[in-house]
């Protein structure tokens, strides 16, 4: 029984990290019907930052970790009023082309840093020994990952549900030409969007760095590897994406726990998210928790 | 007047005519070689200091004259890690007359194989995958393969496992031909003789928690967990062993698991990424590091001082591999200029198979001699073991060769 309990916590961690990582992509989506193909890098930037910052500046971690989600936060937002604010009104695959584009950018621009050839790791900031309860244990890494999570899902949730502007964001998400007549500044709501999804890829990346280390290449492919999270949880929702993180966390440490290594299956963790992805987009097009929007011809 | 101004003119321009083409002749000869490599993209954390190695050797046997007034030109382009950029600058270092290439990855050597054989160039490859020494006759390891490394490891747990009965391992490999190769000669090795037990192959994919596959392998009395990857994959497997407290700090130490690996599972980016967790890590190479006192690593420091490169890069052993990969081609250089023959893309082919015996060459930074010949394409075939200790690696015990693989 330990052993299912250890599985459990260790999908809720992987899961909350997913939901995380995911939550920048919901973030764009949920206002601007565009798919950032770039989120990878910015995630794998936030971490870079964080290290910069307490490595070479000296700064304490928990101040770096803070000053990063700031600077990804006017960064992303800047990114979105050089490239794609005059990109309003054109055709949403013009804009995701940008976004490719923006991956390219940004590759050769933390190539040009020591972070894109050379490892590295957080000092270590938090105790070594893991909590342990019945056995099951959590390091401390993992423990802050997940209320990290929470702390900024909520956060999240809170202001689209309750904020002036988040609601207005709600708003440009549904309709971009009704928004604007009802005085709702969509370019400032567009930049908005991405200034948040910079901030929780930063906040991402840090956790991520600091479980599998400071690799670009690992961390970059954070970006396409919680895409199926934002799949199933549905595109422009919050709560779909932890609760389609979690799910996919589950089933990855389960599938690893009892499928792997028997009856000569490997990988199955690996695969078995996509399959079950497959199945449920069958039944539910748009994801758990996405918007089932109507078109009138 | 104006007839003998003329003539002035035409014994002018004659001679400077002829002073401008015989003056290569003056400098020297110039060798054309090649490099293509990932400098940026998937696996630049080698391949990065890897390129350093090579130009600052390049550049310093420019600098000290290895080859008297001959220069060697050693154009270095970044592939990023496709097949299709290598084979495009496979072709343009052609076009400058190359007559040495040194390349990087397994895929783009195994699909350039026959373009070498037809071109009949000598190869230096970074990968040290076992199949490129079959698929031309023009590729040569500078090092053991990877198979042999991770042979390697398999015969040391082998051998020095204390416990009862045989050694249980569990082998956590790469899901690619990277890391199905050589688990398929540790397979071979345990035909042949070699008693251990191979209880679960793990090929990995990106996980951010190893605790379900880490307490299955437990529960099946996995007591070696031998890795054949790259570093990140092997860093989160030992943070989550340190967590659970399974990974052993000394070699076989019961009830705990004892990790190992080869070549690109190791070196400082390990400890880079894994921190802490690395203490007790066990990797095969055939490279020195400089954690280890000796003179290749007041050799290499002293290089990377020179050429201003940072501590990370000086102490890198892919900085190491760069630089022998550099030496390897200079030195047949040296050879064939020295037995009087024209240096051509033949001559140097014969030159590397003569590098056996004693002909055999030495560089500071391996563990062994290098050797050549129409049958051995894998330069030196000793491998060293190592254990992190104290945050650096150490090595254990003197270099060693294969009895199960040759």
């Amino acid at each position: 029984m330990t052993y299912f309990f250890q599985l459990v916590v260790s999908g809720i961690v992987v899961g909350s990290i997913y939901a995380l990582s995911a939550l920048g992509f919901v973030l764009i989506y949920k206002s601007s019907r565009v798919l950032n193909i770039a989120h990878g890098q910015i995630i794998a930037g936030g971490a870079f930052i964080v290290y910069a910052l307490t490595v070479f500046l000296g700064l304490p971690i928990y101040i770096s970790f803070v000053a990063s989600m700031v600077i990804t936060f006017f960064l992303a937002m800047s990114v979105e009023r050089i490239f794609l604010r005059r990109l309003i009104g054109e055709p949403i695959i013009s804009v995701i082309m940008v976004t490719i584009g923006l991956m390219s950018i940004l590759n050769g621009v933390i190539y040009l840093t020591p972070f894109g050839s050379m490892n590295y790791s957080f000092p270590e900031f938090l105790p070594t020994t893991p909590i342990s309860l019945g056995g099951v244990s959590i390091s401390w890494t993992q423990l802050m990952g997940v209320v990290i999570t929470a702390i900024l899902i909520g956060a999240f949730s809170w202001f689209f549900k309750r904020s002036t502007i988040g609601i207005s964001m709600r708003a440009v998400s549904d309709d971009q030409f009704a928004a604007m007549s009802v005085g709702i500044s969509v370019p400032r709501v567009f930049g908005l969007a991405w200034a948040m999804a910079g901030l929780s890829a930063a906040a991402a990346g840090a956790i991520i760095g600091n479980i599998t280390g400071l690799n670009f290449e690992t961390l970059g492919a954070f970006g396409i590897t919680v895409f199926p999270v934002v799949i199933l949880g549905g595109l422009d929702s919050i709560i779909g994406a932890v609760v389609a993180g979690v799910i996919m966390g589950l089933i990855q440490q389960f599938a690893a726990g009892y499928l792997d290594g028997n009856w000569g299956l490997n990988g199955t963790a690996d695969v078995l998210p996509y399959i079950i992805l497959l199945v449920i987009l069958l039944f539910k097009p748009h994801g758990l928790f996405g918007t089932h929007e109507i078109e009138r011809v | 007047m104006k007839r003998n101004s003329f003539g002035y003119l035409v014994v002018v321009m004659t001679v400077a005519a002829g002073l401008a083409f015989s003056a290569p002749a003056v400098a020297g000869e110039t060798y054309q070689l090649g490099m293509s490599l990932a400098i940026t993209g998937p696996t630049s954390d080698a391949g990065n200091p890897y390129s350093k190695g090579v130009e600052d050797y390049i550049n310093f046997a420019n600098d000290t004259r290895i080859l008297g007034d001959a220069k060697i030109d050693c154009p270095i382009r970044d592939d990023m890690y496709e097949t299709a950029v290598t084979k495009r600058n496979f072709e343009d270092f052609l076009d400058q007359g190359m007559i040495f290439f040194l390349s990087y990855a397994t895929g783009a050597n195994q699909a350039l194989a026959p373009d070498f054989t037809e071109v009949q160039i000598p190869v230096i490859p970074a990968s040290m995958d076992s199949s490129l020494m079959k698929a031309s006759p023009y590729i040569f390891l500078p090092i053991a393969s990877y198979s042999h490394q991770y042979v390697g490891v398999a015969e040391y747990v082998a051998t020095h496992h204390k416990g009862q009965g045989t050694a249980k391992v569990a082998a956590f490999i790469h899901p690619s031909a990277f890391g199905r190769a050589p688990l398929a000669d540790f397979k071979a090795a345990q035909a042949a003789g070699m008693k251990l037990d191979l209880v679960e192959v793990v090929e990995h994919g990106t996980d951010l928690d190893n605790s379900a596959l880490l307490q299955r392998l437990a529960s099946k009395g996995v007591q070696y967990v031998l890795c054949q990857t790259v570093q990140s994959p092997v860093a989160t497997l030992l943070n989550d062993a340190q967590r659970l407290g399974m990974a052993a700090k000394t070699f076989g130490e019961p009830g705990k698991i004892t990790f190992m690996g080869a070549h690109y599972t190791g070196g400082n980016d390990l400890i880079a990424l894994a921190g802490t967790a690395a203490e007790g890590f066990h990797w095969t190479t055939s490279y020195r590091v400089t954690s280890e006192e000796g003179p290749w690593t007041d050799w290499q420091l002293a290089m990377a001082k020179k050429y201003a490169r940072d501590d990370k890069t000086a102490n890198s052993h892919n900085y190491a591999c760069g630089m022998m990969a550099a030496q390897i081609a200079v030195e047949a250089i040296r050879r064939t200029r020295e037995a009087g023959k024209e240096v051509t893309r033949a001559t140097l082919y014969d030159t590397l198979n003569q590098m056996n015996g004693d002909k055999a060459f030495e560089s500071l930074l391996a563990v062994g001699r290098m050797t050549y010949s129409a049958t051995d394409r894998m330069g030196v075939d000793r491998v060293q073991l190592y254990v992190v200790k104290d945050g650096v690696f150490r090595a254990v015990g003197e270099p060693f060769r294969l009895k199960y693989m040759k």
